[in-house]
């Protein structure tokens, strides 16, 4: 049994606190975490596994720093700017999927009250939070940007923990507008200085400078591999840009951050390299898929089908850079620009937009939206961007299925479904 | 006794006759240009400034085309409604959204994309209830304005606004008053003649409808004292029961529900009092549509609303106050905000000692005798 085999049946069998915090104790300490690190593909996997790590230890590790609670969508900037570590629950949910945990949170969720028509990122992450499983939040900060699931879950969190004083929501306006701007400045500002009088700290600008440079400087590298895969035809076996969400968004302002972004682009760049040398015909047969929305995160066989048909996933929606650069002189300005100008806020016609172009950019031949169980905001406007792609002779599959519960998803059913597009891609005219 | 016993339900009948007193109220709205609501953080009082009548659009429709729009798992409000818009946009002149949740927020889209010839706006409302957030939904409030202005090419005045307040707020009053009645008096009001009353509150011009219920309460003031009936007579063996919810309209529901033995004491509903409670306050140092903002953010809460301790302590003072023994907790399915608020909900009751049931429904389609079923039990159990 390799390791990552013996590191997830060793979770299965002890799900608690403190056998998480003795394996992290373990696998973090360098020679054992290099040694784990090699046994990835690709250096750019070993990173984000490596930093993947590194950040839950600090999160198990005890009160050493503050630890926040974090929905996905917030700028988390100004956690690495207060020197909060960044936990965020929906991640942690991915994880539990990809670890065979959800049937045990997902059943303590169950057993709480949480019923089975909501999310399962967050219905999982409540069940891990009864269980125990997560570290102690000194604060909870979300947002109802994109969903509504985020703000009700984690505020039973900071019950759960007795911090109701320390949740914290950002409230994301709609549109973006001059008084949206400056209502979402105001309660980014106050809840950073909240944050400083709490933990005895001076609001330190010269901290949110460096934050802010390092995030301009990951967004820099995640927009050159944007640009890069514009062009790629096909990918290193290994890569599925669905991996990337907690560096995306947790990390946004680290160093980490940049190191691995840095390296994704060194690694399609030759991969790019290597594929104009050879300018193989078959290049020219794959289909180009644009994925919306998230995958499944326990093992399934999606990208491997969609791999022996030559499909490609061309791009995801989830790594569009939407913010535009930071300004370290107006920090709180820049953030909520940053919330405001998510494609997930507001109408759906932003989002419209960003898949529009992509779809353009990308030249995707189709697109696959992951229905994910219990997402209203994204499946609630399926219609629409159905539509929208109709329009431009682009095919779009909503494929019904959960990315964290194993069992509400048929496995037969994606498979037929899957089958089925493929064949309509294939019988369009290039 | 039987002599009084017959009284009594001749009175009742009357009074759970709502057509015969609320006949000018029923045709209200006809033929006259309304704009569509949907959410009760919509200031009704814009509308009425605006010459408009506030019409709630309260989604009747069986579901078939609307299944063609939205997931399967999305709100039955929402579906039903669009189902009605997509059969007959009537008198509608437009539509007014709020972005209460996602399932809404989709719902403005869709709107806005498959609804020719009616104009859709969403008001941003916000889920805070800062200084701040009262001063930004203030100024969404007027941007809203705006968007009624160009409907029929007019300004709206100052004074077109004080007196839709004073209106709206009168309608709030009036509905209030209706609400303590029928506590008092709710072995002879049905729970289906009260949320009968709460609809037509929401669809029907608000001064004829302000007048037929005014005349409506003086008659049952009337015919009460009259007759002597006593205000809890009928229900000192029954357990008093709060109804907690999203937006319930469900006619057979409440008909199920007003044949069964308990006295519904108190409830926590879009239909109710989310809807009437608390008024609107104009103060000559504020701006009129700062206090309309404060207002509505400051209503009791739906469950969509940040703050959920206050919610919880809203909750726990009706129980206490009203003495409640158990309550029927009533989801619309798929409402996540609902269905996230219910394991702290649970575990508040627990504390409290109140059971509660957990029921979740569809619009137009539920199973009354599963339904019946349950609730019997759970009275059984009280």
């Amino acid at each position: 049994m390799g390791i990552k085999n013996r590191l997830k049946t060793g979770i299965q069998k002890n799900l608690n606190q403190k056998y998480i915090k003795r394996l992290l104790g373990i696998i973090a300490t360098k020679p054992v975490l290099y040694a784990y690190g090699s046994t990835f593909p690709t250096i750019s996997d070993k990173y984000l596994n490596i930093f993947t790590i590194e950040s839950l230890k600090k999160a198990y590790s005890d009160n050493s720093h503050p630890v926040g609670y974090g929905s996905l969508f917030l700028p988390y900037e100004m956690f690495h700017a207060l020197g909060i570590t960044p936990f965020l629950p929906e991640v942690m949910a991915g994880f539990t999927a990809g670890l065979g945990l959800a049937p045990q949170t997902l059943k303590e969720a169950s057993s709480n009250w949480y019923s089975q028509d909501l999310c399962t990122f967050h219905r999982s992450a409540s069940g891990a939070s009864e269980l125990d499983v997560f570290p102690r939040p000194d604060f909870i900060i979300t947002t109802n940007l994109a969903c509504d699931a985020a703000q009700k879950s984690f505020y039973i969190h900071s019950v759960k923990y007795d911090i109701e004083k320390n949740f914290y929501l950002i409230d994301v306006p709609y549109r973006y507008s001059k008084e949206s701007i400056r209502y979402l400045t105001a309660q980014i500002k106050n809840i950073c200085m909240d944050i400083c009088s709490k933990t005895g700290k001076k609001f330190d600008i010269s901290m949110f400078k460096e934050v802010i440079d390092l995030s301009n400087e990951f967004r820099k590298w995640a927009i050159e591999v944007s640009i890069l895969r514009k062009t790629l035809a096909n990918y290193p076996p290994y890569y599925n840009g669905l991996n990337f969400i907690l560096p995306f968004h947790g990390l946004a302002g680290t160093r980490e951050a940049v190191i691995l972004y840095k390296q994704i682009y060194k690694e399609l760049k030759k991969y790019s390299s290597k594929e104009k040398k050879e300018n193989s015909n078959k290049n020219k047969q794959v289909k180009r898929i644009l994925w919306l929305h998230l995958k499944p995160y326990y093992r399934n066989e999606i990208f491997d089908i969609l791999d022996r048909e030559n499909c490609r996933v061309v791009f995801e929606e989830i790594n569009h850079v939407y913010w535009p650069e930071l300004d370290y002189e107006k920090p709180f300005e820049s953030l909520a620009k940053k919330m405001l100008s998510h494609f997930l806020a507001g109408s759906i016609d932003n989002r419209i937009n960003v898949i529009l172009k992509a779809a353009s950019d990308y030249r995707a031949d189709g697109a696959i939206l992951f229905s994910h169980w219990g997402c209203r905001q994204s499946n609630g406007g399926a219609r629409i961007i159905k539509d929208s792609l109709k329009k431009l002779n682009i095919p779009t599959l909503v494929l019904d299925g959960d990315c964290v519960d194993q069992n509400n998803s048929s496995q037969g059913q994606v498979k037929t479904r899957l089958q089925g597009f493929i064949e309509i891609l294939n019988s369009e005219p290039k | 006794m039987l002599k009084e016993q017959e009284i009594t339900n001749t009175i009742k009948s009357k009074i759970n006759t709502t057509e015969d007193f609320f006949i000018n109220t029923l045709s209200s709205a006809n033929n006259r240009a309304a704009v569509g609501w949907f959410c009760t953080y919509t200031p009704e009082e814009l509308i009425t400034a605006g010459g408009f009548i506030p019409v709630r659009i309260l989604g009747r429709k069986k579901i078939i085309k609307s299944e063609s729009y939205f997931p399967i798992n999305f709100c039955p409000y929402i579906k039903s409604s669009w189902e009605s818009l997509l059969a007959n946009t009537g008198n509608f002149k437009a539509l007014i959204f709020t972005n209460s949740c996602d399932g809404m927020r989709r719902f403005f889209d869709i709107a806005s994309r498959y609804l020719d010839n009616i104009p859709s706006y969403l008001l941003d409302v916000p889920h805070l209830k800062s200084k701040d957030s009262v001063d930004f939904f203030a100024s969404n409030i007027s941007d809203m304005k705006i968007f009624i202005e160009k409907l029929n090419g007019k300004k709206i005045n100052e004074e077109e606004i004080e007196n839709a307040v004073k209106l709206i707020n009168k309608k709030r009053r009036v509905l209030k008053e209706y609400s303590r009645i029928f506590s008092k008096l709710s072995h002879l009001i049905y729970i289906s003649t009260y949320y009968k009353v709460m609809e037509l509150s929401m669809v029907s011009e608000p001064g004829i409808f302000i007048d037929d219920l005014e005349k409506y309460l003086k008659f049952i003031g009337e015919v009460s004292t009259e007759n002597e009936i006593s205000s809890q007579s009928n229900y000192k063996d029954s357990p008093a029961i709060m109804i907690i919810g999203n937006f319930i309209a469900e006619e057979k529901l409440w008909e199920m529900l007003s044949t069964m033995n308990f006295k519904l004491a108190s409830d926590d509903l879009c239909i109710s009092n989310r809807y009437f409670e608390k008024q609107v306050e104009p103060d000559n140092n504020t701006d009129l549509l700062e206090s309309i903002a404060e207002r509505y953010l400051n209503k009791p809460q739906c469950m969509r609303m940040a703050d959920m301790g206050s919610k919880l302590a809203e909750i726990e003072n009706n129980i206490v106050k009203n003495n409640i023994r158990g309550v029927i907790f009533i989801s619309l399915k798929f409402c996540d905000n609902m269905l996230y608020s219910f394991p702290l909900l649970k575990q508040k009751l627990n504390e409290m000692g109140v059971p509660v049931l957990y029921l979740e429904i569809e619009c137009n389609n539920f199973s009354e005798g599963q339904l019946k079923t349950r609730v019997q039990a759970f009275l059984e159990m009280l």
